[in-house]
């Protein structure tokens, strides 16, 4: 490189920069660029349709074969119950885990600007900084609507023939499947919305992770451990963002939880709340 | 046209910029000198809106960087060398900042071509070598075709080619009548690159002129004269405003009188000199002069008590 030869300065050929200005549209492709630049998008979201499918599966298959010993054993048949409402919600049974893969990946988007100081190029680019951070807001709610809609579709179609060996039905159209598939892709939104919030926070890859991962599956089990010990536990818990959307994943409400409305509501606030904290200590704070 | 007002920036208790006002002006070459740690940077970053300044304020041609409707046609910043993602390619980083402007991808493949970096283009710039990074942070102030161009410290880490590129590139762009602003913190460049200088230092302006007047310092005359009867000399020059100063047995350095006064005082004396050599402040003297007081970190211990104590009169 050191011998690599500049060119005599010239000015640029007139119009050759252009004459465009600073625009929403541009910001949001300049993001979609640098987001598909980077070959760890691609590994992530790969990972997110995998971990979907896997367990899609492996769940048809368990239930398949819990229902061929319930066959020998009346008294385990009993304690079973219907299991309706567990086939139908075999496509979105990856959720848990693979809700944490696509929510590192939207951490990401915003903590490695600052990681790696790209943030210097973006900012001076954009200086209001506010399209910056609503144009990776709707980019990741787009790309991890699309992964979600996608990994769940290909879990249904992986997952009925093997439920369909065991004589249970899959069935596309059933209240059951399409609640919780349109419920499940709104929930990896509301995910990836916390965690790239989370990532404009605390402008730390590892951090953000952490804390998502904390409050998806630390504190919903520890909370839960202690939740027969406080009536207000319980209470409280139903206000985490796992739980809320869960419960709106389901038909049937569970005793003693919040209305559907309520957990509709729970669920937005857990989107909007951190995403207009995440957008002010943006523009306040030095890049 | 970059104009700032009192402009101070505080990072917790400590002041990293202390109410600078100064021009920076269109059509010429102006570097910007201080030691490491004198708010070159915090400054510049201001200007461009990544630091909010504490007090005051900073404007480019009239408004706030912000305020521009196409801030990279109006501002091309190099801040620090390797502002990218180290995963991306520099192309890519290029596209993705063309993107937000409407900026054609030809124009992203001519900065690539006109910082010489063809050949690395596509690499990934977690590789890149720290002038290569320096060239794409330069590519990427270019790109916009701005009437301003504000780079800190662009010679870091360049070969001597980039290093006389860099100063071919800030001399044609102020020829076209561009604003060039330029931090560095090595005199001799600046004193091959920039028309007018802005000597910071502990965050307060010490020096705002153009580069010949602060080369010439205190605009006295001084030479220096060997001669076998410096004695006599000595007695034939010593009046109120002279100062002399006897550097060994032959030679004297005489500050305060021209060469022609000097010789003609020897004359009437018959001294016979056998040198008379005006002696011309160097840019670096001119600047440890300036900035003696205000270095952050000396490297001896006397001088750091030194610098405390005088820390705390100001």
């Amino acid at each position: 490189m050191s011998t690599a030869t500049m060119k005599r300065p010239r000015s640029a050929a007139p119009g050759a920069a252009g004459s465009g200005k600073l625009s929403f549209p541009g910001v949001l492709r300049g993001e979609f660029i640098k987001f598909f630049s980077l070959p760890s998008t691609m590994i992530l979201i790969l990972a997110t349709i995998v971990v979907m499918v896997a367990f899609a599966a492996l769940g048809a298959w368990l239930i398949g074969w819990s229902m061929g010993m319930a066959a020998e054993s009346p008294e385990m048949a009993a304690s079973m119950g219907d299991m309706g409402e567990a086939t139908a919600a075999l496509p979105t049974s990856g959720l848990a885990f693979a809700q944490l893969i696509i929510g590192a990946l939207a951490v990401m988007v915003m903590s490695s600007e600052f990681a790696t100081g790209a943030a210097r190029s973006t900012f001076v680019a954009v200086p209001t900084r506010q399209p910056v951070f609503w144009a990776k807001t709707l980019m990741i709610g787009i790309v991890s609507a699309v992964v979600a809609t996608v990994s769940i579709l290909l879990s249904f179609a992986v997952a009925k023939p093997i439920a369909g060996a065991y004589d249970l039905e899959l069935v596309f159209s059933s209240e059951a499947l399409q609640r919780a598939m349109w419920v499940g892709v709104l929930y990896v939104v509301m995910v990836s919305l916390i965690g790239m919030a989370l990532g404009a926070l605390l402008r730390n890859s590892a951090g953000g992770i952490v804390v998502l991962a904390a409050l998806f599956f630390v504190l919903p089990l520890a909370m839960g451990g202690f939740s027969a010990l406080a009536d207000w536990l319980a209470k409280a818990m139903r206000f985490l963002p796992d739980q809320a959307g869960a419960a709106l994943m389901q038909l049937q409400l569970a005793p003693g939880g919040l209305e559907q409305w309520q957990n509709g509501l729970v669920v937005a606030a857990w989107i909007v709340i951190p995403l207009v904290a995440a957008a002010v200590v943006l523009q306040r704070r030095d890049i | 046209m970059i104009t700032a007002e009192a402009l101070t920036k505080n990072y917790g208790t400590k002041r990293a910029v202390d109410g600078v006002t100064f021009t920076v002006q269109p059509g010429k070459v102006t570097g910007f000198l201080g030691p490491n740690g004198a708010g070159k940077s915090t400054t510049m970053r201001m200007v461009v809106g990544l630091d909010r300044p504490s007090f005051g304020n900073v404007t480019v041609n009239g408004r706030r960087y912000a305020e521009h409707a196409a801030p990279l046609r109006e501002v091309g910043a190099l801040l620090e060398a390797k502002s990218v993602h180290k995963s991306r390619s520099a192309r890519t980083h290029l596209r993705a900042l063309a993107a937000t402007h409407s900026i054609p991808n030809t124009r992203v493949d001519e900065v690539i071509e006109l910082t010489g970096l063809g050949a690395v283009a596509s690499k990934k710039v977690g590789g890149f070598s720290l002038g290569m990074g320096q060239r794409l942070g330069i590519a990427v102030a270019l790109l916009g075709d701005p009437q301003t161009l504000i780079l800190d410290e662009p010679v870091n880490g360049l070969d001597p080619e980039g290093v006389l590129w860099v100063r071919n590139l800030a001399r044609h762009q102020a020829s076209q009548g561009k604003t060039v602003f330029i931090s560095s913190h090595l005199m001799s460049e600046m004193a091959l690159t920039a028309d007018h200088l802005i000597v910071i230092g502990r965050g307060r302006i010490i020096a705002d002129a153009p580069i010949e007047q602060i080369i010439g310092g205190s605009n006295v005359p001084t030479c220096r004269v060997k001669t076998d009867s410096a004695e006599d000399l000595m007695n034939a020059l010593a009046a109120e405003n002279v100062q002399l100063t006897r550097v060994d047995a032959q030679t004297i350095q005489v500050a305060g009188l021209d060469g022609r006064a000097i010789a003609t005082r020897a004359l009437d004396r018959q001294i016979l000199l056998y040198e008379l050599t005006p002696v011309k402040q160097s840019l670096e003297e001119a600047y440890m002069a300036l900035t003696q007081d205000e270095v952050e970190y000396h490297s001896h211990l006397g001088n750091e008590l030194a610098a405390t104590s005088t820390g705390k009169q100001g």
